[in-house]
């Protein structure tokens, strides 16, 4: 039998994906998948640390046969590994590890995002500044977590001291953002949190100041400005 | 203009006041000279890579992902308490 050029890309494309097929194109389905696997495991790094490699390869090979990549950058596959690990049966004893999963490609996308000069609001006069909404530079990332997020992460990045973690700890806010080298976060209050939100959505600082001090009534916008530019989390006024 | 915009003003104006003097103090110390624009891809997300075993195209895991089930056992051992789940 001949197959046209396009049948038989086609044919070979499912086959890959995991149809039929036999003998020697296992080798490449095997070799896309200990790829993706291998790119999932460096993307959500802190999940892997977590269940450990022989529950994270299986639950990857999960993930990858509800889909391939769809775009060719592997440090952009896995975007929605965070809402199948939720439903994921075999995790179910880990309620926590969908937030490690955002966490993670957060950081991810962050780590890969063009990092920008911070916008100089120094020289915004401060009335105008309080009128004005700000745009969060690339990769700024809000996660939120019922969970102690960022000391569940602590423990389980290599070399961390022994010790536990309490998951009833309290919640978590954190803002996920990017370094000259690196991508990393910080712990936010309510009113922080809340602050960064409103203005993620477009809104002007002092609404954003008001949504926090509804939250937090002693919600220091002095505090939480100074400690978000020390971020860069501005990347400029929007106009 | 209000009395809330007033406090609100003053307080970004002296959270950028701290900020103007950390940075300067970033400046005497020498600027970086080196900055990536992009984030380097970690190990794994490179390219398509060829595992050692990969060859062995009939690896029998790959093919039966459900005939065994994986129990958590990384770091996840130490997060305690929670509530329980039914």
């Amino acid at each position: 039998m001949t197959l046209a050029l396009r049948e038989w890309q086609a044919t070979f494309a499912a086959q890959l994906a995991g149809g039929g097929g036999e003998g020697r194109l296992a080798i490449h389905r095997h070799n896309i998948s200990s790829s993706l696997i291998r790119s999932l495991g460096a993307t959500l790094s802190t999940v892997r640390a977590l269940v450990g490699e022989e529950f994270f390869r299986q639950a990857a090979q999960a993930f990858i046969s509800r889909g391939l990549p769809t775009q060719p950058v592997l440090a952009e596959y896995g975007a929605d590994f965070a809402g199948f690990i939720e439903a994921y049966p075999s995790a179910e004893s880990l309620p926590y590890l969908a937030d490690v999963a955002r966490l993670d490609w957060a950081l991810n996308v962050a780590f890969h995002s063009p990092r920008l000069e911070a916008a100089d609001l120094s020289a915004v006069p401060p009335e105008r500044l309080a009128a004005s909404a700000l745009v969060l530079a690339p990769g700024v990332a809000l996660v939120r977590s019922a969970y102690p997020l960022d000391r569940i992460w602590a423990v389980s990045q290599p070399g961390a001291p022994e010790g536990t973690v309490d998951l009833d700890g309290g919640a978590a806010r954190l803002l996920v953002h990017r370094r000259a080298d690196d991508a990393t976060f910080i712990a936010l209050g309510e009113g922080e949190a809340a602050f960064v939100e409103v203005l993620g959505e477009g809104q002007v600082v002092e609404v954003a100041a008001g949504a926090a001090l509804a939250v937090e009534p002693a919600f220091d916008l002095t505090a939480a400005f100074a400690r978000l530019l020390a971020c860069e989390v501005f990347a400029a006024l929007r106009q | 203009m209000t009395p809330t915009r007033i406090a609100i003003a003053a307080a970004l104006a002296s959270a950028l006041a701290g900020t103007v003097a950390i940075s300067e103090r970033a400046e005497a110390q020498g600027k970086m000279t080196v900055e990536k624009c992009y984030g380097v891809s970690k190990a794994g997300q490179n390219d398509c890579q060829t595992d050692n075993s990969s060859c062995a195209g009939t690896s029998k895991k790959d093919n039966q992902p459900d005939a065994w089930i994986a129990v958590p056992k990384g770091t996840c051992q130490k997060i305690v308490g929670g509530m329980v789940k039914s």
